[in-house]
């Protein structure tokens, strides 16, 4: 059968559009636009004696930058990762960074680890999915990475099988290239020389080691931060990571000072991490130097700061707020202070409270109606359970007290209703 | 300044209470102990922690759920139905004690408790746990475990707990009814 000529050429169109789109494509597949930050130098081995003097500036560099958290199990040896991360495409595990030579890191070199924290590829050039947040990672410095390095070789070793993730199929590792095309800076920024020494400090301890943005940036629909919403708050695991740009922390209440407190303790007048944030805490930023607190602070909250806005609460109708009042006094105010004080080491205060003051009452409605655990926090300190209502009040009645509470201690409009309360109840309350 | 009262009325321990004029601002702890001399339910730690000052309170369905009176309003409890430790075991019509309930009687023959400070909370977890087991029978196999998280909350300073959950575990498998299988 011989096609129409117009039918011909059609095909021969189609073809060469296919070619031409696809040699560029196959060219990112293939990597040849990725971009190493990793200097050459790093191809020489650390010496023993360079591992044994890294080792203990590794295990603080580690703590900023929260390697643990992921890397470790609940129940798991340290560092033998294990932890699943559920996608929405399928599961990913973190991989055994102890230094067992099989299953471990204890077979890389100093290059490969290097390439694998700053440029997301590791060992064999098999690239790594962003839940490693390698974007973050780029811009340590080298000798800081050295020093992780040293550490975890330090570290026991532990034998344990990476688990294999779940996704679909085999090959989307490789097309990674191009999601780091696209959300992967070329290079790392400078200090700027305008600023502090804390505040350039500052910065890398939030952009390189804590790797705050993570979260606390939104992502676009490659699941690549939007930069120019940088911090300015995103939702994450059900709950919103507030706002933490200087003007979004100075909305919430936090002056530097509280605000540098409040990430080595995880507990002052603003409230008590929760959520994600209080494994931060416990992992990572209680760690934190009072240098570097201070520097993270300074950064985060402005140098300078922007002046803390005047507070005032938003008007309540006459029957939610007697009603609001009625059940703070019923169920809140016995721990959380009868005029919203708090109990020191018992509730946190209501009345500075940044949770009140979120712009959205997710973060609220759910500890009003699941609670939060018990838990451990710096220095000794505990707190018990926060009861959640889902089981003693009605959605009328937690829309009530959430406006109420919103309204009176976070200035914020109370638009809580019923069906909001309803639709955040657990499934088997419904 | 006077505090800011409202009236209120419940029911404790099947008898009508009220109304009674109370401030906003009391706890139900308070109010058990001083308006109606009620002083079983005991003060411990006054943050909900302890579980010494729990009661029980009924559901709009007839159940029950143990609540903690030393953080909970008064007023929370208009209109709603209690249960304190001096309404569990049987009565004459002076208000005599003429038999002891079969988890009050458990306790003393285990000798559960020694100081007893916290035995009020212990009898309210019990109860309420036979309650909710009459309701809905467990298996054999699942009773250990739902003793301890029904009594994991409650502290006992003198370590009664082995003797609490020994006699709560007697007195469930005596009990016909509560277990199938």
């Amino acid at each position: 059968m011989v096609l129409p000529r117009r039918w011909r050429i059609v095909l021969l169109a189609a073809g060469l559009c296919v070619v031409i789109a696809g040699i560029p494509a196959l060219v990112v597949f293939l990597g040849a636009f990725e971009h190493s930050v990793v200097d050459a130098a790093v191809e020489a081995p650390l010496t023993a004696k360079q591992i044994a003097n890294l080792a203990p500036k590794g295990r603080y560099i580690a703590a900023a930058a929260d390697c643990v958290a992921c890397h470790t199990t609940e129940g798991g040896a340290p560092w033998a990762g294990g932890r699943p991360f559920e996608m929405p495409i399928g599961t990913l595990y973190a991989t055994n960074i102890t230094p067992d030579p099989e299953t471990g890191i204890g077979g890389w070199t100093r290059a490969e680890f290097q390439r694998a924290v700053r440029d997301g590829v590791a060992k064999g050039g098999r690239h790594l999915y962003p839940a490693m947040p390698y974007v973050s990672y780029r811009q340590m410095t080298e000798e800081d990475v050295d020093a992780v390095y040293a550490y975890l070789l330090t570290r026991q070793p532990v034998r344990q099988e990476n688990r294999r993730d779940s996704l679909p199929f085999p090959y989307v590792r490789q097309f990674m290239t191009f999601w780091n095309l696209l959300n992967l800076p070329h290079d790392v920024p400078s200090p700027v020389a305008q600023k502090s020494a804390a505040w350039n400090r500052g910065r890398y301890l939030v952009d390189a080691l804590g790797h705050c943005g993570e979260c606390h940036t939104p992502r676009d629909i490659t699941m690549g931060v939007i930069p120019s919403r940088y911090l300015q708050g995103a939702v994450i695991e059900g709950v919103d990571a507030p706002d933490i740009t200087p003007e979004g922390l100075a909305r919430l209440g936090f002056a530097p000072n509280r605000l540098g407190d409040f990430m080595r303790s995880g507990m002052g007048p603003q409230g008590v991490m929760a959520f994600a944030m209080y494994d931060v805490v416990q992992h990572s930023t209680q760690y934190l130097t009072d240098e570097d607190a201070a520097a993270m602070a300074t950064y985060l909250a402005g140098d300078p700061p922007p002046p803390l806005p005047a507070f005032a609460a938003a008007d309540l109708p006459a029957g939610t707020k007697d009603n609001g009042h009625r059940l703070y006094v019923a169920v809140c105010g016995g721990c959380h202070g009868l005029a919203g004080e708090g109990t020191p080491n018992v509730a946190p205060p209501m009345t500075t409270n940044a949770a009140l003051r979120l712009p959205q009452p997710t973060n609220l409605l759910t500890v009003l109606i699941t609670g939060l655990p018990w838990r451990d926090f710096p220095h000794g300190a505990r707190l018990q359970d926060m009861p959640g209502f889902t089981g003693l009040l009605t959605d009328q009645e937690i829309a009530d007290v959430a406006n109420y509470l919103r309204a009176t201690w976070g200035g914020r409009v109370p638009d809580v209703t019923p069906a909001t309360v309803r639709g955040m109840r657990p499934a088997s309350d419904k | 300044m006077s505090l800011a009262k409202r009236p209120l009325s419940l029911t404790v321990n099947d008898r009508a209470i009220g109304p009674i004029e109370v401030p906003e601002t009391l706890m139900m702890l308070d109010f058990l102990h001083e308006h109606l001399n009620l002083t079983g339910s005991r003060v411990g730690c006054g943050q909900g922690i302890c579980h010494a000052c729990t009661v029980m309170l009924a559901e709009p369905d007839g159940s029950w759920r143990e609540i903690r009176t030393c953080i909970t309003g008064a007023q929370f409890f208009a209109g709603k139905r209690v249960r304190t430790i001096e309404g569990h075991a049987e009565r004459d019509g002076q208000g005599n004690v003429v038999a002891l309930t079969p988890i009050q009687q458990a306790f003393i023959e285990h000798f559960a408790f020694q100081c007893g400070y916290c035995t009020p909370g212990f009898v309210t977890a019990a109860a309420v746990l036979l309650e909710r087991l009459k309701r809905r029978p467990i298996r054999r196999s699942e009773v250990e475990g739902i003793i301890e998280t029904a009594l994991a909350p409650h502290i006992c300073r003198c370590t009664g707990y082995v003797r609490y959950y020994e006699a709560v575990r007697a007195v469930i498998l005596a009990t016909p009814g509560l277990v199938v299988g």
